[in-house]
């Protein structure tokens, strides 16, 4: 077993002890956390920005990140509901506000790929100019009234006690989980996240996976947003604002670098689950606002550290005794 | 101004006396334990705090053991948290949710599987637009009643008329919205034929892009005489704004502000005259109203009369500002000035 | 320009690229707007930049070793507010004093992100999310939902945005934009010409490097985030003066602001280049954007898809024009024999 393998390990290892913890407080604590109403809650209230976390954790081992996946979220529902007001067929309006998605997507990946912009710089410009975009579909207006099976794909559990959203979710995590870690094209992307200039050599077409990977991140960040838009049955200019940071929150206490280069999907799930129950477990113990963000937050900097501390102090102690 | 209040007072008066004409029949069954959430749009702003102040001066009164459980997001969480409170309420199953709505129709289904459960659903402040999943709105005013205060403000300030702008919180702020829209109703009467809008801008409850939302106006508009920010935060800081630009004497400022965060630039005159209701009192009235429908003392239907401790009697009636949805409404609105201001704001 | 090109590398003139932008814009605002060239237009971008300049000043110190700062705008909030609450409990601090609360409470908080990155090696990034919301969450429990409200300010304090320090010809420069300046410069020059302050280039270049050549590097990354905090501080100060009502929302977003600043301007987000000045200037471009698009007769709601638009523009005509500079020195780099400087130079700023 590599070093780097290792620390891998004991990082996800980390994560499920934490996991571990956490149910066991919430079982002690609530009688309702185990309900399953409530699971299936804990999972609905934010299977939108879990959906568009597994495509972040592409981008980010590449190297790359995506800060417009809230404002395309936000625009493919939008435009969404503005077709669907101007009295056209909902499938193609569901058509259209992906094909939009995939378009941001690829727009962003074409400057970052093909014009080598930094991608913090275009999608940063992406945060603010497609939100821009769907404010100028919506204005001030707020249109639902959709179609009941358009609300029920957000709403109604239709496998079991799992929704649409839900088997979504898992689909694109056996898809993304199968691409990353047994696919030549997830070694691209470990590699490129290890430097370009490495993955040029080694015969990678750069470009055209960057352009891949962002059009697939705006793909996915539109069916993130219809499904929103599906759950909630209601859109308006501000929908989904401000996801990205809770997303890449997910992503990075998933062990992913922030640089690129490593990270495991089995990591970001375990961070999902981590973040999810706490987040319940919180909300039932009614612990709200920001007390609960500080939380996450101090989780998030602890997971990091602690174990930081032990492995440094272990070496000290080693140390005296050789 | 002095007829302006004046009129003010006779329609508090006015509406006094009509509560008093009715008959109250339902009274509060004290000492129930029931628990209840009160949800704000965020934490950490004044008005919430004020209500949560009501809310549990109301509590006490009622002798509910259970404390009013003061639940609320954080503001860049706003939408997907309050859902997020609502459903965790739901699956504990409390006895009622008050909610200041800041998720328009986007909250429906979330308050709908609570109601459906049983959970009385009491908006308060801002309500559901459509109605699905609420039994009953507390209205601090009659949303249209907002337009006329504001028009007449804006006469009161500019007499012979002029140019004015609107400065609003977010395009998706639905309270702001209703108001606008009567405001514009309002103004079509031949009585503020003299008076403009020339504008709508939003500063999204940011001082900063309040602030700088309200220097653009002057900018954009040299002949502007007044910015009406129907909203706390863009007040106080288009106020900020004209007082360091020294742009006072020819820009006027008014709308919903808090005293405490107006008295000096009502003083010094850059917002003569603004308004608001209390949030102390809408506090109380809105757990009166949830605690009375979840002990069973009240049911959520048109004519429904009750008491409301300190404050008297209401009505639950259609509200006429919505397509569907019931209403209790509290009113009046007081009209701050220099005469009342600096009492207001201790 | 042989001369020019043996003195100057391109990366010491990419600010003359943003710089030539922005006159641009300018250009075309002008066209566009009447009485745009005034005093008061001036005085909107110089007065709305001020703070973002200020933290991107030390968003800069930080990004250079390559780390990020997210919690800026937590920082500002929470100085802004406390500085505040004890003005207006002793009305009689002076202004120095009022600076130094503000500015000490924003280096403590800098100096724990900093001890947690610097030798706690946690990554910035998940260190200053954590404290975005930790540092909010502290102000919110701290204020009880209180407002500092103006009218609890000293005169003074409520006065200082529009102060003018001097008047040059028709154009008012006011203190506020002259301390932004100030900091500015001190800490570009700090940085350009003390050892220490190049080490920060050192470590965000090559960290492994910088440290088997004995730089200090810990030390430097908590000098940064110190820095950083203190000038937050500094601008939660400025806040403070400037909208006078402060709320547990002050400062809610100013992270991504400065981080755009900080991008437009040049800064390479993995360190090791970027000046202060480019991040100023990122700074003023934004700023001229967004004031200028605010005059523009527009529709309200297009002025968000309109601006994210320039952005990306400014960076990739920035990016374009820097390529051209850099081919036109590799050129005259031919004739003579390669020297290393200039091979060192342009390897630093491969986009990543």
């Amino acid at each position: 077993m590599t070093a780097v393998q290792s620390r891998l390990m004991s990082w996800e290892g980390l994560l499920l002890a934490l996991l571990v913890v956490i149910v066991a407080i919430n079982i002690g604590y609530s009688p309702y956390y185990l309900g399953v109403e409530n699971i299936v809650n804990l999972f609905q209230l934010s299977i939108e920005k879990i959906i568009v976390a597994l495509v972040m954790t592409l981008i980010i081992i590449s190297g790359e990140i995506d800060l417009s996946v809230a404002s395309i979220m936000g625009l493919a529902a939008c435009v969404m509901a503005w077709l669907f007001q101007l009295g056209l067929p909902m499938p193609l309006c569901l058509l259209a506000a992906i094909l939009i998605g995939a378009f941001c997507g690829a727009f962003n990946g074409f400057w970052v790929a093909y014009v080598g912009l930094p991608s913090l710089a275009v999608t940063l410009a992406g945060l603010i100019g497609f939100r821009g975009v769907a404010r100028i579909f919506l204005e001030d207006r707020a249109i639902g009234g959709y179609p009941a099976w358009f609300n029920s794909l957000g709403q109604q559990p239709i496998f079991g006690p799992l929704t649409f959203s839900i088997i979504v979710f898992i689909l694109l995590f056996a898809v993304i989980g199968i691409a990353l870690h047994g696919s030549a094209l997830g070694r691209y992307i470990y590699v490129m996240g290890n430097g370009i200039e490495a993955a040029r050599y080694s015969g990678v077409n750069v470009k055209r996976v960057k352009l891949m990977l962002f059009t697939a991140s705006g793909v996915v960040a539109a069916i993130a947003g219809l499904l929103y838009a599906a759950r909630l049955g209601s859109v308006r200019g501000d929908t989904a604002f401000g996801f990205e940071l809770d997303i890449i929150t997910i992503v990075l206490l998933g062990g992913v670098s922030i640089f690129g280069g490593s990270g495991s999907l089995l990591g970001v799930g375990l961070s999902i689950f981590l973040i999810l129950n706490l987040r319940n477990g919180m909300g039932l113990a009614n612990i709200t606002g920001n007390t609960q963000t500080s939380v996450i937050g101090a989780l998030l900097i602890l997971s990091v550290l602690v174990p930081n501390i032990v492995q440094s102090t272990l070496k000290r102690l080693k140390g005296r005794e050789t | 101004m002095k007829k302006f209040l004046t009129t003010t007072a006779a329609l508090a008066l006015v509406s006094v006396m009509a509560h008093a004409a009715y008959a109250a029949d339902a009274k509060a069954t004290p000492g129930k334990s029931i628990d209840m959430v009160l949800l704000p749009k965020f934490l950490g702003i004044a008005v919430f705090d004020q209500a949560h102040t009501g809310a549990a001066e109301a509590q006490k009164e009622l002798k509910n053991p259970k404390e009013v459980k003061f639940l609320g997001p954080t503001p860049e969480n706003s939408v997907a948290g309050q859902i997020e409170i609502v459903t965790n309420a739901t699956t504990q199953n409390v006895g009622a949710i008050m909610i200041s709505n800041n998720a328009g129709d986007q909250i429906a289904p979330a308050a709908k599987a609570a109601h459906d459960k049983g959970i009385k659903i009491v908006t308060w402040d801002s309500p559901i637009p459509t109605a699905e999943g609420e039994d009953v709105f507390v209205a601090q005013v009659d949303f249209n009643k907002t337009g006329q205060v504001m028009a007449d403000m804006a006469l009161n300030i500019l007499p012979d008329g002029g140019e004015f702008a609107i400065l609003s919180a977010s395009p998706d702020a639905a309270n702001q919205n209703a108001w606008i829209k009567a405001f514009e109703q309002v103004l079509k009467d031949p009585k503020y034929a003299k008076l403009k809008q020339v504008d709508l801008v939003y500063g999204n409850d940011q001082s900063e892009q309040s602030y700088n939302q309200a220097l653009a106006l002057v900018d954009k508009h040299p002949n502007l005489k007044l910015i009406m920010a129907p909203t706390t935060v863009g007040i106080a800081a288009a106020a900020k704004a004209m007082q360091d630009e020294k742009l006072c004497d020819k820009v006027k400022v008014s709308g919903l502000g808090l005293p405490a965060e107006m008295v000096s630039y009502t003083m010094n005159g850059c917002a003569p005259q603004f308004a608001l209701w209390s949030f102390v009192d809408l506090g109380y009235l809105t757990y009166y109203t949830a605690y009375m429908l979840a002990a069973g003392d009240l049911k959520a239907e048109e004519g429904a009369k009750f008491t409301a401790g300190r404050m008297g009697d209401y009505e639950i009636t259609k509200d006429p500002t919505r397509e569907k949805g019931l209403r209790v409404l509290m009113g009046p609105f007081t009209v701050y000035d220099k005469s009342n201001v600096e009492a207001a704001a201790k | 320009m042989s001369w020019l090109q043996r003195h100057i590398r391109p990366e010491q003139v990419r600010e003359l690229s943003l710089l030539l932008i922005i006159i641009l814009a300018v250009i075309v605002f002008g066209a566009m707007i009447d009485g745009y060239y005034t005093s008061r237009t001036f005085n909107r971008i110089a007065t709305s930049v001020a703070i973002v300049t200020v933290i991107g000043a030390g968003m800069t110190l930080v990004v250079l070793t390559r780390n990020i700062d997210l919690s800026v705008g937590s920082i500002v909030g929470c100085t802004a507010y406390f500085t505040g609450v004890q003005l207006a409990a002793n009305p009689n601090l002076g202004a120095l004093s009022a600076i130094a609360i503000a500015m000490g409470l924003g280096l403590l908080m800098g100096a724990v992100n900093g001890v947690i990155v610097a030798w706690g090696r946690v990554p910035s990034i998940i260190v200053t999310l954590g404290t975005l919301a930790i540092y909010r969450g502290i102000l919110i429990d701290y204020s009880g939902a209180k407002t500092v409200t103006t009218d609890s300010l000293p005169p003074w304090l409520v006065d200082l945005p529009q102060m003018p320090l001097m008047t040059i010809g028709g154009l008012e420069i006011r203190a506020i934009v002259v301390l932004a300046l100030i900091v500015v410069i001190v800490f570009q020059l700090l940085l350009s010409f003390f050892n220490f302050g190049r080490g920060f280039y050192a470590i965000g270049s090559n960290p492994d490097a910088a440290e088997l050549v004995g730089l200090p590097k810990q030390r430097i990354i908590f000098t940064a985030f110190a820095l950083s905090g203190a000038l937050s501080g500094l601008a939660g100060f400025m806040f403070l003066a400037r909208f006078g009502n402060i709320t547990v929302e002050a400062g809610r977003g100013l992270e991504l602001q400065v981080v755009a600043a900080v991008v437009v301007g040049g800064v390479n987000i993995f360190g090791g280049s970027g000046t202060l000045i480019g991040a100023m200037l990122g700074a003023v471009m934004i700023g001229t954007l967004e004031q200028s698009l605010f005059r523009l007769q527009i529709n309200e709601f297009w002025r968000d898809a309109i601006l994210g638009l320039l952005i990306l523009l400014a960076v990739a005509s920035d990016a374009v024009l820097l390529n051209r500079l850099r081919a036109l020195w590799a050129r005259a780099d031919m004739r003579p024999v390669a020297r290393p400087t200039s091979a060192v130079g342009s390897e630093g700023e491969v986009a990543p």
